[in-house]
């Protein structure tokens, strides 16, 4: 298989404040990997630095073949790597459509092709189509996290990077999402997931690294992660911590 | 009675429709930036004087004049930010590019002093004698003419904001400027761009105020005032609060000169100002902005 992207001994930190330090690892074309480890593990931050919100101190970050280390955010859409961030960060004052039409903004002088993406992810969410003129602000959790799934995918990327996409959703809709995530892939997009939820994730995706306070303490394939002592003990700790957050959220 | 109050009431929505032209500059900085923008006065005294020296020292048109002092206030607003704000953005400081601007103020002013003096000029323009009659309110060309300008100008602003793709990536950058860059969104060029056309629409409004301001290079500063009032009625970066405000600010000054007292405009507007901080510090109709969250 070819490698989508890769990166090498990357150091990030936020201003003075070091994040993670030897972050390597690689997406290969047509893979899901998925990034797991604790709250604070670095996993957010190791995604912000690949799709370049945040720039490295050290260490290097190659998609198809070139070096995009230094490269910005609006650079690297252009590229073919999307992010949905963490929280979904959909734009609340504009519409769901005006919200799908931005996430097109390198098609921008197309209006044909950008009409032609907009139906393709009404397709997927049928939900988006009915709430197309309301304010995104106004939407609920899960249908915010489509919108920001479906404005991703506007851009038609080569890389879709997931940033916690389970976060503060009912597990009906997860099921969901997770579902859409795997055929998104099946259609030919790679993807990185950075997710909380070990279990979902690791159901999920074929390969994955396991982050602990800013490194990578262990990797591979996801059948046999979750024999791996260390991450079965982060499954029991998560999940101990998830039905708490749960009945306190009730 | 009616006649009075309808004749003021044309006088305020000329006034205050000047005045939203400010103040829609001021919001739309705001919006992107979360700065306030002190040069802003400036651009409007300097618009003015564009259009004061095309028509008088050049014998142009006062309709060119407009268009003039459109294109200097925006080519105005790249430079400063070109030169001034974005290098200072880069160095990651919230702090310095808004000391920035009211450096950037002072210089301007002082610029101005030098080379035009402080004694007032006298902006004629041949529609400011034209008085129509219609019943038996009276307005001058020229007012008709403020109305119209700055309500196409207003009219072709909000259809920008809303129906072309960068406008809606203005919207975007001001919302949410890091999650706009993922999209593929430059947010410095967007920047750019929120300067230019607030530059612009403050040069327009000098040209369209030039006639009725005392033309010193401190002019856009008396303005100036009342379009932070009005920004900060408006709610800070919300351009249909602004409008609003405008002309709420344009008829408040009108029917206080008739009914009260020309000098008690300020503290009118400012007692209003600060009633709002009070009761509703986030604007007009922000009402319906929470709703959204």
């Amino acid at each position: 298989m070819t490698e989508l992207l890769a990166t090498d001994g990357l150091e990030l930190a936020y201003g003075q404040t070091p994040a993670c330090r030897d972050i390597t690892f690689h997406v290969d074309d047509g893979e899901i990997v998925t990034l797991i480890g604790a709250n604070g593990a670095g996993k957010s931050t190791t995604l912000r630095a690949i799709a370049g919100a945040l720039l490295p101190r050290a260490g290097t970050i190659r998609f198809r073949g070139q070096d995009i280390t230094r490269l910005p955010s609006y650079e690297r859409t252009r590229l073919g790597i999307a992010l949905v961030p963490e929280g979904r960060r959909v734009f609340p004052f504009l519409t769901a459509r005006e919200n799908l039409e931005l996430g097109a903004f390198k098609y921008r002088n197309d209006k044909a092709k950008v009409r032609a993406l907009i139906d393709k992810v009404f397709a997927m969410f049928p939900r988006l189509s009915e709430r197309a003129s309301q304010n995104a602000g106004t939407l609920s959790g899960g249908e915010q996290q489509m919108l920001a799934l479906g404005r991703a995918m506007m851009s038609e990327p080569y890389l879709l990077c997931l940033d916690e996409p389970s976060l503060g959703l009912a597990p009906m809709i997860v099921q969901d999402i997770f579902r859409t995530i795997r055929s998104i892939n099946t259609a030919g997009t790679s993807v990185l997931l950075v997710e909380q939820n070990a279990r979902y994730a690791l159901a999920t995706a074929s390969r994955g690294y396991v982050l602990q306070t800013g490194s990578i303490i262990a990797s591979g394939p996801c059948a046999t992660l979750k024999e791996d002592e260390r991450v079965r003990h982060a499954y029991l700790g998560r999940s101990a911590v998830e039905g708490v957050s749960e009945r306190v959220s009730r | 009675m009616l006649t009075v109050l309808l004749q003021q009431g044309i006088n305020g929505i000329v006034v205050g429709s000047l005045y939203v032209l400010v103040a829609l500059g001021l919001t739309l900085i705001y919006g992107v930036l979360v700065q306030i923008n002190f040069a802003h006065a400036d651009i409007v005294t300097l618009g003015a004087f564009a259009a004061y020296f095309f028509t008088h020292a050049f014998g142009g048109s006062y309709l060119a004049s407009i268009g003039i002092a459109l294109v200097v206030g925006g080519a105005l607003g790249w430079l400063i930010n070109a030169a001034i704000f974005a290098p200072l953005r880069d160095r990651g400081s919230e702090l310095l590019p808004l000391i920035a601007t009211i450096g950037v103020s002072i210089m301007l002013q002082n610029a101005m002093l030098a080379w035009f003096g402080p004694i007032p000029y006298a902006f004629d323009t041949p529609y400011s004698e034209h008085v129509i009659r219609i019943g038996s309110t009276f307005f001058t060309v020229q007012s008709v003419l403020i109305i119209i300008v700055s309500t196409t100008t207003i009219g072709l602003l909000y259809a920008f904001m809303k129906f072309t793709f960068l406008g809606k990536a203005l919207r975007a950058v001001s919302q949410d400027r890091e999650t706009a860059g993922l999209m593929g969104i430059n947010p410095n060029y967007l920047i750019m761009l929120t300067f230019v056309i607030a530059s612009a629409l403050a040069g327009m409004g000098g040209a369209l105020l030039g006639p009725v301001l005392v033309m010193t290079p401190f002019a856009g500063t008396s303005v100036i005032v009342k379009a932070f009032a009005i920004v900060i009625i408006g709610g800070f970066g919300n351009v249909e609060g602004t409008i609003i405000a405008g002309l709420l600010v344009g008829l408040i000054e009108s029917y206080t000169t008739q009914f009260l007292d020309p000098g008690l405009i300020d503290i009118v507007v400012f007692a209003l100002l600060l009633l709002m901080l009070a009761v509703r510090p986030t604007g007009l109709i922000a009402e319906k902005r929470e709703e959204n969250v």
